[in-house]
């Protein structure tokens, strides 16, 4: 018999939808409301996609905070209307929030989505810590989902291919069902992926690999190219419209590569442009942004803020009346980041990143003051650094080899379910119980109002008609169509 | 043949045109598509926000600061308490926790005084002197401003 020698291509590269989830994120702020999302849904399922991802930890948030919509409600929505299975994802023992919540929680949270349908759940740590999913990973094949656990990628002396193809073999250990490499600045280059892409495939033996990357640099596509060419089966995209920029590529532009490649893919071509359609009238209804394709900016690589970062510190120091500041902020990123043992620039870390060099330039004196989230992440408490704090910071911080902590950040967490219990009483729904453990009390209240209504189909006459309706400097409308016929004026104010 | 469904791609271009062409009256007829417009004067074509993008654009907006009062003067030697950035002032480490310090309180160089949380984050403020507290000026929970007053600590006779 003859033996195949060189790399096995993978004959399929399938794909995990973002347009519901990561890609109004990144373009729109997190502020797609579910009622957005129903029209087009039968599309979506039409489209291909071998999951769909529909909650991450800013959906959570913003459902909660700024659209005032009950987040358990979406993903039961979504998982009893899409037939394509469910991802969600979560941060790992943080869950949707920066805190670290105990166990129990975390395995509570995992029975809920189960519950309501979904099928992935999606796991990261923003430090690498992978003992900080260990909890994740077990309650969520407990509950029967298969488990999707995510490393993610950074730029730094430490950060190297052996340090990823550690991080994959601590994740097969764990029995993770795939693996991902998560790059949410955009910072992979074709160059890099042409070596660190082959050795996670291999590390990863038969676990399936995914990529999920961000359009920042402009490069994640070919980037994408390189993965499937090196073996991943699995890749994160968007609906075209809300690809690119701080998104991720569009599925149409993937696919388009992979069949270049000789590689199969399931996407109908019919449906995801429907969908674009849908999105791109959208866009247009919403007053909301399409994702541009990035220009390649080598300073992305040097302080590593993702862009919706950069537009929000302009904001908050618009507001300080020190935005002339922001280039000198910039500088001073990379020498917090490598102060602090390279954490990765991602939530909640970039945040104190970014932070601690703003209090760094603004104050005019180096680590006066120091965040307390700072002073805990360098003693351990949130998990293993990539590397140890300079002399400077530990000194300024007043840190001392004693106040280090090694072991699993949730083990220094007491249960909180019975107390949650005793407080909300025995018979409170665990969705109830959960939202109370990451919320206070006066955030929740508005989600116990009726949610807004929501249509499930669409067609382009109708979102036109949505369209026109959105002027306010029409006062007349006649549409004519196939017969189909529509008349409406506004009173003149 | 005519055609039997409007696709996106057409919404798309009607769009385009509603957006781009400066009309009073706008009539539209391409193949089995007729669209009558009218438009008002005066007013440009900004989208209405939506109900959600309302809301949001309400939530997101930061609070009105309130009118400063003009600083104050405090008895010579006084130590004040500034604020490092601009933030939030917080007198306890958690909403139901009782305040860091008091009006009275005796404080040491390393007493945290309160919190300043700045871009959600927290950083606790020192005395950096060894005194009594005599005033407290910012209001838990308020916005301050870099550099402004938060106490005012009267510090303790120095030994011998």
């Amino acid at each position: 018999m003859k033996r195949r020698h060189g790399p096995v291509r993978p004959r399929r590269f399938d794909f995990v939808d973002v347009t519901l989830r990561d890609a109004h994120q990144c373009l729109w702020s997190t502020r797609m409301t579910t009622a957005m999302m129903t029209p087009i849904l039968g599309a979506i399922d039409r489209a291909g996609y071998a999951y769909i991802n529909i909650l991450g930890g800013a959906v959570f948030d913003v459902c909660v905070r700024y659209l005032h919509e009950n987040p358990w409600e979406r993903v039961k929505l979504l998982c009893s209307r899409l037939a394509t299975p469910c991802d969600a994802l979560t941060r790992g023992q943080s869950l949707y929030t920066f805190e670290l919540f105990p166990d129990d929680i975390v395995a509570l949270n995992s029975q809920v989505f189960a519950r309501l349908g979904v099928k992935v759940l999606t796991v990261y740590d923003a430090l690498n810590d992978n003992r900080n999913i260990e909890s994740s990973v077990r309650s969520g094949h407990e509950a029967g989902m298969k488990v999707n656990a995510m490393m993610t990628y950074t730029l730094s002396p430490v950060h190297t291919d052996a340090y990823y193809v550690e991080r994959t073999k601590e994740l097969v250990k764990l029995k993770a069902d795939f693996i991902c490499i998560k790059d949410p600045t955009g910072l992979l280059t074709p160059e890099r992926g042409r070596t660190l892409f082959p050795a996670v495939v291999k590390a990863a033996g038969s676990v399936p690999m995914q990529l999920h990357s961000h359009c920042q640099s402009g490069l994640a596509p070919e980037v994408y190219q390189i993965a499937i060419a090196s073996g991943f089966r699995f890749g994160y995209t968007a609906s075209e419209p809300l690809a690119n920029g701080a998104s991720l590529p569009a599925t149409e532009d993937i696919a388009a590569r992979a069949a270049r490649l000789g590689v199969r893919t399931a996407v109908e071509a019919a449906a995801l442009k429907e969908v674009a359609g849908y999105f791109s009238c959208l866009c247009e209804s919403e007053g909301k942004p399409r994702g541009e394709i990035a220009k390649y900016d080598p300073a992305l690589y040097e302080h590593q803020i993702p862009g919706g970062m950069i537009s929000n510190l302009r904001y908050q120091l618009q507001t300080m009346k020190l935005e002339h500041r922001l280039p000198e902020i910039l500088e001073e990123v990379p020498r917090v980041r490598e102060d602090l043992g390279y954490p990765i620039v991602v939530s909640p870390f970039a945040q104190y990143v970014v932070t601690q060099a703003t209090l760094n330039v603004v104050q005019r004196e180096r680590y006066k003051t120091i965040p307390d989230e700072i002073r805990k992440y360098a003693m351990g408490y949130y998990g293993r650094l990539a590397a140890p704090p300079s002399a400077e910071f530990l000194e300024r911080a007043n840190i001392r080899p004693g106040d280090v902590v090694t072991e699993r950040p949730a083990e220094h967490i007491e249960p909180w379910i019975p107390k949650l219990r005793a407080e909300l009483g025995a018979s409170v729904p665990d969705e109830d119980l959960l939202l109370a453990a990451f919320y206070d009390k006066a955030l929740l209240a508005p989600l116990r109002n009726p949610a807004p209504g929501c249509t499930f189909r669409t067609s382009p006459l109708q979102e036109l008609i949505r369209f026109f309706g959105t002027r306010r400097d029409i006062e007349f409308a006649h549409v004519r169509f196939a017969g189909t016929e529509m008349t409406f004026s506004a009173q003149a104010s | 043949m005519p055609r039997q469904d409007l696709t996106y791609d057409d919404v798309l271009r009607i769009v385009e045109l509603v957006k781009t062409a400066p009309f009073s009256e706008f009539r539209l007829k391409v193949g089995d598509i007729e669209v009558h417009l009218r438009r008002r004067n005066g007013l440009d074509g900004e989208v209405q926000s939506s109900p959600a993008a309302v809301a949001t654009a309400r939530a997101a907006a930061p609070a009105p600061s309130a009118a400063r009062e003009p600083e104050r003067r405090f008895p010579e030697g006084s130590v004040l308490v500034r604020s490092p950035m601009v933030g939030t002032f917080y007198r306890a480490p958690a909403p139901d926790a009782a305040p860091f310090v008091e009006v009275g309180q005796h404080v040491e160089p390393d007493t945290t005084v309160c919190i300043i949380e700045v871009m959600k984050l927290m950083n606790s403020i020192a005395a950096d002197t060894r005194g009594v507290v005599v005033e407290i000026l910012a209001a838990n929970g308020a916005h301050v401003e870099h550099g402004e007053l938060l106490m005012a600590i009267r510090p303790d006779p120095e030994d011998g």
